[in-house]
């Protein structure tokens, strides 16, 4: 069976999964959006990388971390590198329509301008965010980009055991990351996609093995209850931090199902 | 046929539909492809007064749909009309609950985004989701399936076709809808011009003077079912497929191509066949500096002697990039190039390129590929080609 070896989390609430509240709702207050801290990468290579690759980048070291892997044993061609996201593209789009506008420029020290410019616009593609992260971590390998919430999220999870099975990768790193700061006034005018909070949440799962992986439409797992419930709302990011829960919780074995607009999926994964 | 190719995963793509600025379904496309009609014109639906370069591969007048309206949402249109294309040719015989709908694109439904930015409304917001068009055309086929959208940027198309073979390999569906498209739109206008990338000359991949490309638009569907599953009479069949990550620039491709030809061998492993087996190479050739040297570099590494015999293309001279819908074009241009004997030639293609040393032609050629090779790149470092099968 596909297996987990660990699962990197940060969230609006912080890292890891002890970071949870109990109750995301009653936590959350009267904020929309949970927003996470953008995590201190240094350097030059990170000069033009916006919040959403940070905090992928962020999220695979800590998967590293807890799998005890390190940077040598996932570089190179065998590492299948599976990204999804919802919505951690629309602080990039946003920023390079609100650039191009017509409205008189705000003072904020040429950040218009630069997002405008052209080496802002590849940021704008959801492949940026993986990108970013295949080149920090030299990830060579299968390479597969989803775009949904917590349905899609599974739906890398079986991309991901997918490419292990078929023996085109022997580790896979299945990578989600959620922002929502820079259009909370969008996620609230279609609030009825999602129920509040938005937590913002970067996470990654780092699978081995392959096999039967139980993949399909399923009833909600109450993992997806309880990731609902600690959490709050983190679209795609949901399944992993499923597996994280699962996890800290001792499972041997985890089924994680996730909906998104009318579909619910779910697989299962030795955890 | 004296050998059958392909392993067990080999899915075979029954029909297609497309909608493209060289004509509103399969059969005009086909036909001003290998007769070489210019789908390139001045963008007229947003203003482009500003940008250095106003042309485009745009579709001018959308046609009704046989059945329903056609949405406001132009990316959900053109998935629309290309889906209505594909019904035309074949149908959805499977139980809904068991038809997936996998589709690829570099912009979604971002026009929709700078809509709901610039006028409010919630309906706007939502369509403003990259998987908006995606939900819309699972809704109009009523397939109960996975729906799954895809963005590796310009190689969306071929990662579409992929996993959408691999949905059925895994028996996670009967029938699966995959393709590719995309929108010729304001945003993505603004940037690759501000990226420089776009010719004010004639896009010319291959060719020694080539100075860039220019975008273009449209939507291309196939119906993918299970070999055993599928119809007799088929377009062809999906031998094999493979993705790569460059990991070495956002948006720049990896100077010695080597994610793809990662991806290339990959394909062509998975299709169980080697490099002698390729009678036809479909390539991304975009007409800028860099990617048609990577390309034809990776090519010379793959067919090694044969590299200079084995006919190569690109139509993006014909109707510009398409971007998301690209690669699937290409794809069942491969396959229609088998069942017809004829390989469209590389619009814009008239002078050699030393270090572009492929066999690339500017007017269509007499040939009938069994094996054909695409392949795709995009931001991102995104890389997948496809080894496809025709029925010859």
């Amino acid at each position: 069976m596909t297996r987990v070896l660990g699962v990197g989390l940060l969230t609006g609430w912080g890292a890891g999964v002890a970071a949870l509240p109990e109750d995301a709702r009653r936590a959350a207050g009267e904020r929309r959006v949970v927003s996470a801290d953008t995590p201190p990468l240094a350097g030059e290579r990170f000069r033009r990388a916006t919040r959403e690759c940070l905090l992928g980048v962020a999220a695979v070291e800590a998967a590293l971390r807890e799998s005890g892997l390190d940077r040598a044993a996932v570089a190179g061609p065998r590492t299948a590198l599976v990204y999804v996201t919802a919505a951690a593209y629309g602080a990039s789009n946003h920023g390079f329509i609100e650039a191009g506008s017509a409205r008189p420029a705000r003072a904020d020290g040429g950040l218009r301008e630069m997002r405008g410019s052209a080496l802002y616009f590849p940021y704008t593609a959801p492949s940026a965010v993986p990108a970013e992260v295949a080149i920090e971590y030299g990830l060579t390998g299968g390479y597969v980009i989803l775009v949904g919430g917590a349905a899609a999220g599974v739906d890398a999870l079986w991309q991901a055991g997918t490419l292990l099975t078929a023996g085109r990768a022997d580790t896979a790193l299945v990578l989600a990351v959620e922002t929502f700061e820079e259009c909370a006034a969008l996620w609230a005018r279609g609030r009825w996609t999602t129920p509040r909070p938005l937590v913002e949440a970067a996470a990654c799962a780092v699978l081995q093995g392959g096999g039967e992986l139980e993949y399909g439409p399923g009833d909600a797992s109450t993992l997806e209850t309880l990731v609902a419930r600690r959490a709050g709302e983190t679209l795609a990011c949901g399944p992993l931090v499923g597996l994280a829960l699962a996890r800290a919780a001792g499972a041997p074995r985890a089924r994680v199902t996730g909906h998104w607009r009318g579909r619910r999926a779910q697989i299962a994964l030795a955890t | 046929m004296s050998r059958t190719l392909g392993r067990t995963s080999a899915v075979a793509v029954v029909a297609a539909g497309v909608v493209t600025p060289l004509g509103l379904d399969l059969d005009t496309f086909w036909s001003a492809l290998c007769t070489g009609v210019d789908g390139i014109s001045a963008i007229e639906r947003f203003r482009v007064d500003d940008l250095r370069v106003g042309r485009g591969g745009e579709i001018k007048k959308l046609r009704a749909l046989r059945h329903g309206r056609l949405p406001r949402c132009r990316a959900s249109a053109l998935l629309l009309l290309a889906a209505d294309d594909l019904l035309a040719r074949a149908a959805l015989t499977a139980d809904p609950a068991r038809v997936a709908v996998v589709v690829g694109t570099a912009l979604g439904g971002v026009e929709e985004g700078e809509r709901a930015l610039h006028e409010g409304g919630a309906r706007a917001a939502a369509g403003g989701l990259y998987d908006s068009p995606a939900q819309t055309l699972a809704e109009r086929l009523a397939a109960r399936g996975p729906v799954l959208t895809v963005s590796t940027a310009c190689a969306s198309g071929a990662t579409a076709m992929g996993v959408g073979a691999d949905l059925l390999t895994a028996n996670a569906a009967d029938l699966v809808v995959a393709g590719g498209y995309d929108v010729l739109c304001r945003f993505v206008m603004r940037g690759f011009d501000a990226l420089r990338s776009l010719t004010r000359e004639r896009v010319r991949p291959f060719d020694r003077r080539r100075s860039g490309l220019l975008l273009g638009e449209g939507a291309a569907l196939v119906l993918l079912a299970r070999d055993a599953d599928a119809p007799r009479v088929r377009l062809g069949r999906l031998l094999g497929h493979a993705s790569s990550s460059d990991g070495s620039h956002v948006a720049a491709p990896d100077p010695e191509g080597r994610g793809l030809e990662h991806a290339v061998r990959g394909a062509l492993a998975a299709a169980g066949v080697g490099g002698e087996a390729v009678d036809f190479v479909s390539a991304h050739g975009t007409a800028t500096l860099l990617n048609d040297k990577i390309e034809t570099a990776v090519l010379r590494r793959v067919l090694g002697a044969r590299a200079g015999a084995v006919p190569v293309n690109s139509i993006k001279g014909a109707l510009g990039h398409s971007m998301g819908a690209a690669a699937t074009l290409e794809a069942i241009m491969c396959l229609l190039a088998s069942r017809d004997g004829v390989v469209p030639g590389t619009a814009g293609y008239e002078e050699a390129d030393p270090a572009c040393a492929v066999d690339v032609r500017g007017v269509a050629r007499a040939a009938r590929p069994r094996v054909s090779l695409s392949t795709s790149l995009g931001f991102g470092g995104c890389n997948a080609a496809l080894v496809l099968e025709g029925t010859s």
